[in-house]
């Protein structure tokens, strides 16, 4: 192992960077969201009085991470007065495992023995109680809902009672939604949604110029002691050169016009940092230009690559099946079709049927065909009808961008014939 | 908080260990039981000795950029990571390239298969049991670490569980920095793999394990731990209503002709002869399939065979043009025919056959093994049972409306009277509805259809053989065949000759399905010595 110089440092606090949220969106301008889900939650908790607040926005767009900054900032501000309930939408979707999962961490704040064996009514009723002493001593208790579409799914009982059991003088509750949905509120029952006091943060995703300013951000290294002070000027004066040259630009917004929320931003910055050429110490445009070529995938085309003569000619006869438009698709009308194919083109190479068969399996593992009924399992693999998976202008893309490929596989596919 | 207690199971206790408690041959055994020691940290790490970056580049030909690119995402000591996507075709060294890096870097591995562990809650206490560093023995009742089925319990118990692992991880390392050694740091991070991931989309519950599995980074808020998928199918297959932050992809593409030349030549005892031979054999090979395993499993039968001039089977001599053009001329014919043969796996026959097959191809090679083939069935079976499956295979393979004229009392379709001549359009309109029907497979039949049909054929062959012997099944009359007959049929079933659909309830009895291809059928008649193709609807 080599010792760690300022080099590996560098890599390792850019990566740190991407992979901490509180670093990205740390913001303090009055007009962003953490300002005013801070000052939101931070009113509630000094008037004593409760609220709900939804934040949607796209996923990645940092909702989890800026509710973090706040609690955070809130424990250290006000530390007795505060106790939190995190609850995942994918985890705790059905009533009784949420009412556990609360009951369960309410006694963990609380130091109190938790039974695993305690009944859906036991842990409700408990909830309350602990709302009500909770009210009593003045500390609010505040409920982040992940996913939460997800919790409108099904009954919603353990929407209602929560906020339900809000209304009432005595308690001081928060709830805190989070969702990817935009329409969060509307899958809400009727008595859900008139409890539900309608605030919602939306969390966009940045323009251009904040995502430029967002990577100066995260590519610039501190000038301060725990680098040498000459290798981070040059670092950062290079890393401003990438970000202004013309062509970045336009990598960078081709790339952002896919999805332009922060996390993938970020995934594109990961790579381009983990590529960064350890003897050099410095970022270069290539290692950006490799980033964006590995992350954009065309699976579809790569899979076509790899398949090999005798799978191409099964896509292909597929597909003159499917232009033919004939109903029945499964192999043994495949097979038909490739034997009029090696008749009228007299090509060197037919394969008989146990090979053809094998290779319409892996075909099948690969994921380019599929049986079209998933309840047809009484039939065997050759008369399952199957359909195609890659649709023609991507066969035929593939098919020209080959290199090995035989020519009369093209020719085929464009005449009907 | 209560703790978890593992469920003792009651032991039960046979009449002579409870009767003799102190029996010499139970001591015997009780020492052996407690010699596994309990596990550390460092039985998360990979193992072995160690081993450079250049060796793994050289073990694997052709992967060269890719193990490059892993290696620079994993990045440097305690650096976190953003989940990564591994995909690739089957056999190309996804997971064997991954295990060798962690071997060469040394940091510790959660290792799970999704095909070992084939639900979401033997995924769970799998991955528990790893980093609760928990072994299953006989003190513990072969329990393990945590009883885990549902999601929610999952996340708890393994921040718990990561949480402890990093702690001492912490610890190791910093006693290492106040020894002030250099060697053996396996740093902070702890990662997590999980193989074969393709196989969790066809789970129960994989509408809400697959994006779980993907969230579990976000979820967690741990930096120090790292997320590994390895799948066969590209990420787009896993798309769902669920969304997720998407990992980072990393493609492993089919090996190319040049590699797999490479990977062939490696422990060859001859590598000239055999790249010529490949030179030969290869390409044909390649445009069937480029998969690495069945190239090989396909190339060596025909290699011993292309060895067979040389003497001494070709050790150790390099070949020049004119043995090569030799060689050439004596493997041409028979590259084709083993171009048929390449997904079969030919079990090593007994000595007899093998000597037997000998002895028939100096007679007549080609059209006798051919013949062979086509005769002989390769199980027992009785005689009603094959009868029965007979049945079920016209039975599958007639409409049911040609029944009444196939088996009439004379039995044979030789006496159909033919009202008039069918014009030519319409009776190519019938052919290729015949043949649509036969490419749509085989129908379904109810078991009175079955029943009707089997009593037909088998007095067909009782009239044929009453002269000979008694037949058979004459003794309890028709009543006594019947009853073997409902046997036989549920042993068919069992053995996937016949495939029993479910009942339906408008329908009224339950409808059987004919599974065996007519070459089978063929050959069970064969053996019967009884005339299929006459009773079969357009053979």
């Amino acid at each position: 192992m080599e010792p760690e110089n300022h080099k590996t440092k560098a890599v390792n606090v850019l990566r740190s960077r991407i992979c901490d949220p509180k670093f990205i969106f740390n913001n303090d301008n009055p007009d962003s969201n953490y300002s005013k889900l801070k000052f939101m939650i931070s009113s509630s908790v000094t008037e004593a009085c409760n609220n709900s607040i939804l934040l949607l926005g796209p996923r990645g767009s940092g909702k989890n991470a800026v509710l973090e900054l706040v609690i955070q900032d809130l424990l250290q501000e006000y530390p007795d007065s505060i106790s939190v309930i995190r609850l995942n939408g994918l985890l705790h979707s059905d009533d009784i495992s949420a009412f556990k999962e609360i009951a369960r961490q309410l006694c963990m704040e609380h130091q109190l023995l938790f039974s695993k064996a305690a009944s859906f009514d036991d842990n409700s009723q408990f909830m309350v109680a602990i709302l009500k002493e909770c009210g009593l001593a003045h500390k609010t208790v505040i409920f982040v809902l992940d996913e939460f579409d997800l919790f409108a799914q099904g009954k919603q009982r353990l929407l209602y009672s929560l906020l339900d059991a809000m209304q009432s003088i005595a308690s001081q509750a928060v709830v805190l939604g989070i969702s990817c949905r935009l329409d969060a509120d509307q899958l809400l029952e009727k008595r859900v949604r008139s409890r539900f006091s309608h605030r919602k943060l939306l969390f966009l995703p940045p323009s251009m110029e904040d995502s430029q300013k967002l990577l100066m951000h995260m590519l610039t290294l501190p000038i301060d002691s725990s680098f040498p002070h000459d290798y981070a000027v040059e670092f950062n004066s290079k890393v401003q050169n990438i970000i202004e040259d013309r062509k970045f630009k336009e990598t960078l917004e081709r790339y952002l016009n896919v999805d332009s929320c922060v996390k993938h931003l970020l995934r594109f910055l990961f790579c381009a940092v983990s590529h960064m050429d350890l003897q050099t110490g410095f970022l270069c445009q290539e290692n950006f230009e490799i980033a964006f070529s590995s992350i954009q995938r065309q699976p579809k085309l790569e899979c076509l690559r790899n398949c090999s003569n005798l799978e191409l000619h099964i896509l292909v006869c597929m597909k003159r099946l499917e232009v033919k438009e004939q109903s029945l698709c499964n192999f043994n009308s495949v097979m038909k079709e490739y034997k009029s194919m090696h008749d009228s083109f007299r090509t060197s190479e037919y394969y008989s049927r146990n090979v053809c068969l094998r290779a319409f399996e892996h075909l099948m593992h690969r994921e380019m065909i599929c049986f079209t009924d998933n309840r047809g399992q009484s039939l065997s693999i050759e008369f399952r009808p199957v359909k195609l998976l890659i649709s023609s202008a991507e066969l035929y893309q593939g098919l020209r961008a080959y290199n090995s490929c035989p020519a009369y596989l093209l020719k085929l596919m464009d005449r009907e014939g | 908080m209560d703790k978890d207690k593992t469920s003792q199971l009651p032991r039960r206790t046979t009449r002579s260990s409870t009767s003799s408690p102190t029996s010499t041959s139970n001591n015997v055994i009780a020492p052996k039981v407690n010699s596994l020691e309990p596990l550390t940290i460092n039985d998360l790490l990979v193992g072995g000795d160690p081993i450079s970056l250049d060796d793994i580049i050289s073990d694997f030909p052709g992967r060269r950029s890719q193990i490059l690119e892993i290696v620079r995402l994993l990045g440097p000591l305690n650096s976190p990571m953003l989940p990564l996507f591994v995909y690739g075709g089957s056999s190309t060294g996804k997971t064997s390239i991954i295990l060798q890096l962690f071997r060469h870097l040394n940091r510790p591995l959660i290792y799970s298969s999704c095909r070992t562990c084939y639900n979401q809650g033997i995924l769970f206490e799998s991955i528990l049991n790893q980093l609760f560093l928990h072994r299953k023995n006989a003190a513990n009742a072969y329990a393990n670490a945590k009883r885990c089925e549902r999601p929610s319990d999952f996340v708890n118990f393994l921040r718990e569980a990561l949480t402890n692992v990093i702690i001492n991880l912490k610890e190791k390392s910093e006693k290492l920095v106040s020894n002030k050694m250099t060697q053996g740091k396996i740093g902070n991070m702890i990662y997590l793999m999980f193989d074969n991931f393709h196989l969790v989309r066809e789970w129960d519950k994989s509408s809400t394990i697959v994006p779980l599995l993907f969230n579990l980074y976000d979820m967690l808020k741990m930096p120090e731990v790292g997320l590994i998928f390895i799948s066969s199918t590209s990420p787009d297959t896993f798309y769902s209503n669920m969304g997720y932050v998407e990992p980072i992809p990393i493609y492993f593409p089919d090996y190319t002709e040049g590699d797999i030349r490479q990977i062939l030549l490696r422990n060859q005892v001859n590598p000239k002869l055999y790249s010529s031979f490949l030179d030969v054999a290869l390409k044909s090979f390649y445009g069937i399939t480029k998969q690495v395993g069945d190239l090989s499993a396909a190339l060596k039968p025909l290699y011993e065979k292309y060895c067979e001039p040389l003497s001494d089977k070709g050790k150790g001599v390099a070949p020049n043009q004119e043995m090569r053009r030799r060689l050439l001329a004596h493997i041409n014919p028979h590259i084709g025919p083993a171009l048929n043969e390449i997904f079969k796996v030919s079990s090593p026959s007994s000595i007899e056959v093998e000597t037997r097959k000998e002895e028939k191809r100096k007679g007549n090679p080609g059209r006798l093994e051919q013949c062979e083939e086509l005769g002989s069935l390769d199980f027992h079976m009785s005689t009603s049972a094959k009868y029965l499956l007979i049945s079920a295979f016209l039975a599958s393979r007639n409409p049911a409306t040609l029944d009444a004229s196939l088996f009439d009392s004379k039995g044979g379709s030789d006496n159909r009277k033919r009202k008039r001549k069918p014009s030519e359009k319409s009776m190519e309109r019938k052919e290729t509805l015949e043949e649509e029907l036969l490419m749509k497979g085989p129908g379904t039949f109810p078991l009175e259809r079955l029943l009707a049909i089997f009593q037909c054929l088998v007095s067909v062959a009782e009239d044929e053989e009453e002269p000979n012997n008694d037949g058979f099944g004459v003794e309890g009359g028709n009543g006594g065949l019947m009853s073997d007959v409902l046997l036989q049929l549920s042993s068919l079933c069992n053995a996937n000759f016949i495939f029993k659909g479910r009942s339906c309830p408008i329908e009224g009895s339950t409808r059987y399905r004919s599974t065996i291809s007519e070459d089978l059928a063929l050959k069970v008649a064969r053996s019967l010595k009884f005339p299929l193709s006459k009773y079969l609807y357009r053979s």
